[in-house]
């Protein structure tokens, strides 16, 4: 019996740890969120039930528009740094001379604060004296307003997601591909497969799994996005660019409307345990041989 | 959260130059023009550092970079020392009522969380203990934060590690605790120190705990550039001087760790 108290005074304290810091806090949060608490006014806590809920899903158009541009957002950002991912991971592979320097080089987007590099863009944006836009502006672009127009605003923001994280892509493809036998490519050379068959038939099927794995990490991340949003747009112009990060905390932290914040929250919450499932049980597979 | 919660569309006399992270030696009082090649653009000076690290705001700056510190190395040290002893019970005993690896799987899916949603029952907790814009109250959500991965990414370095070793030493009357502390730590202190780095740079970069746990006393150095965005627009120059200060340790500690910030950011699904 002394094994049995070892292993939990092991496990214990960071097991209770999280119970403590993130089961207790998002336990609280369901309760609340049963409720209609708005800290901003002076009226009382009161449980309304599940009004919260049907007020999100059936009379919040603001709610339907995060949910929308967070989904087609994280549809487009992962697919683009997919492919740009898997070129530039293609065409480096082979010159591994250079590999340690692109390593370091790339890695430096997604080491730096995400919301320095909100403002970094935000600079490079700024219609009146951003060196981008300077330099879209000579190119004849003059008249597009990068991050006023609500339709094309949205899509400013993915580019620069793009830029943040393709190198997360480049970088996992990458070092999968650096591990994959060499005798393969050598026996389907020998063969007398061409470039583009090796790729299709060889290298893609290998990387696959990484693949999936990738995109779920990544996918499950830009959900999430908040930094962007905050430091480049505020959500605007109107509601064009509202992440549902973005406006789960306008609603809390701006309208302090608590209860319907943490209804909210939870709606997000389970959209992304949904996705966090499927990456959960890869991961497992991959790490718990 | 007051200076902070305006976030507006605002582009009002912003600032004079662009030019991102050249602007911190440029001047004020020049044009408000495109500038970007110093000396011939425009004549380079330290008027921005000045101003950021000198009598009229230097107190701030250095109190966001004395926090910055503080939190991610505290915060990073409690995730090592919770995270090293979970992810060691983990692998070296069995657990039965619930599989080791429905634990982990549990553990790591914390980490999934959107953190807003977190963040507002923390808010409401941290307010109710009084702890709001105190150091403890950043440190524990921090911690909270890595924790889940630290304790799945030092799973696989204790898997990694012989178990025969610390076998023997279980046999020469060791206590666990002893092969613990004194075989199988010191073994894998690569790993920790590796988990450490990537622990201290997600805690440095972490914006939105900060920005809600936080509004005076506390605020890091991201909280501080989001700071600058006022009602009058955005001082490029003062953005650009405070990025700097903020950008350059989380990517110094990325450049030396290169190889294992891969492995973190994927959740140990890749081992390069």
């Amino acid at each position: 019996m002394r094994k049995e108290a070892t292993k939990f005074g092991f496990l214990l304290p960071g097991l209770l740890y999280l119970m403590a810091m993130a089961v207790f806090p998002l336990i609280w949060s369901l309760t609340l969120s049963l409720h209609r608490w708005k800290a901003a006014t002076a009226a009382p806590r009161v449980f309304v039930g599940i009004e919260n809920f049907l007020n999100i899903f059936f009379r919040d158009p603001r709610f339907w528009n995060s949910l929308r541009f967070t989904v087609l957002y994280v549809a487009i950002v992962v697919s683009v740094e997919l492919s740009l991912g898997l070129l530039l991971a293609y065409i480096l592979n082979e010159r591994i001379r250079f590999r340690n320097f692109f390593r370091v080089l790339f890695l430096l987007p997604m080491a730096a604060p995400p919301i320095a590099v909100a403002f970094m863009w935000r600079m490079l944006l700024n219609p009146d004296a951003g060196i981008v836009v300077k330099i879209l502006n000579s190119l004849g672009l003059n008249m597009v307003r990068w991050l006023t127009d609500a339709r094309l605003t949205p899509f400013v923001l993915m580019a620069v997601d793009i830029w943040e994280w393709t190198p997360f892509m480049f970088l996992g493809l990458l070092a999968a591909m650096q591990s994959f036998p060499v005798s393969l490519y050598d026996a389907a050379q020998v063969d007398g497969a061409s470039r583009l068959q090796i790729f299709w038939f060889i290298t893609l099927p290998l990387l696959l799994p990484i693949m999936v794995t990738l995109v779920l990490l990544r996918a499950i991340d830009a959900f999430k996005l908040f930094e962007l949003v905050f430091g480049i747009t505020g959500g605007g112009p109107g509601t064009s660019t509202e992440s549902l990060s973005y406006y789960t905390y306008t609603v809390g932290f701006q309208y302090f409307d608590l209860g319907y914040a943490c209804a909210l929250s939870w709606v997000f919450l389970v959209i992304v345990l949904i996705m966090a499932n499927f990456l959960l049980r890869r991961l497992r597979r991959g790490g718990m041989r | 959260m007051p200076g902070l919660s305006s976030c507006s569309f605002r582009y009002g006399q912003s600032s004079r130059f662009s030019g991102v992270l050249s602007l911190p030696s440029t001047s004020p009082g020049e044009q408000y023009t495109t500038a970007f090649l110093p000396l011939v653009q425009f004549r380079p000076s330290t008027y921005a550092w000045q101003v950021v690290l000198g009598q009229a705001e230097g107190e701030r700056t250095r109190q966001g970079l004395r926090n910055s510190v503080l939190i991610s190395s505290l915060s990073s040290l409690l995730v090592l020392l919770l995270g090293s002893f979970a992810g060691y019970a983990l692998t070296r005993f069995r657990f039965h009522r619930w599989k080791n690896k429905d634990i982990a799987s549990w553990i790591l899916s914390n980490r999934m969380f959107p953190p807003i949603a977190v963040a507002i029952p923390f808010f409401l907790i941290m307010r109710t203990l009084r702890l709001l814009d105190t150091l403890p109250a950043v440190i524990m959500a921090h911690t909270v934060y890595n924790l889940p991965l630290a304790i799945w990414l030092m799973m696989d370095f204790f898997r990694e590690l012989p178990e025969e070793v610390e076998e023997a030493a279980l046999i020469d009357g060791c206590s666990s605790f002893q092969a613990f502390f004194r075989i199988a730590l010191p073994l894998s202190l690569p790993g920790i120190v590796a988990v450490y780095i990537l622990c201290f740079i997600f805690s440095w970069n972490e914006f939105l705990f900060v920005v809600t746990l936080s509004y005076r006393k506390t605020m890091t150095m991201p909280v501080i550039i989001a700071g600058t965005l006022t009602v009058r627009g955005l001082d490029f120059w003062k953005v650009s001087a405070l990025s700097l200060l903020a950008i350059t340790p989380p990517v110094v500690l990325a450049a030396l760790t290169s190889r294992f910030l891969i492995r973190g950011l994927t959740l140990g699904a890749i081992k390069e």
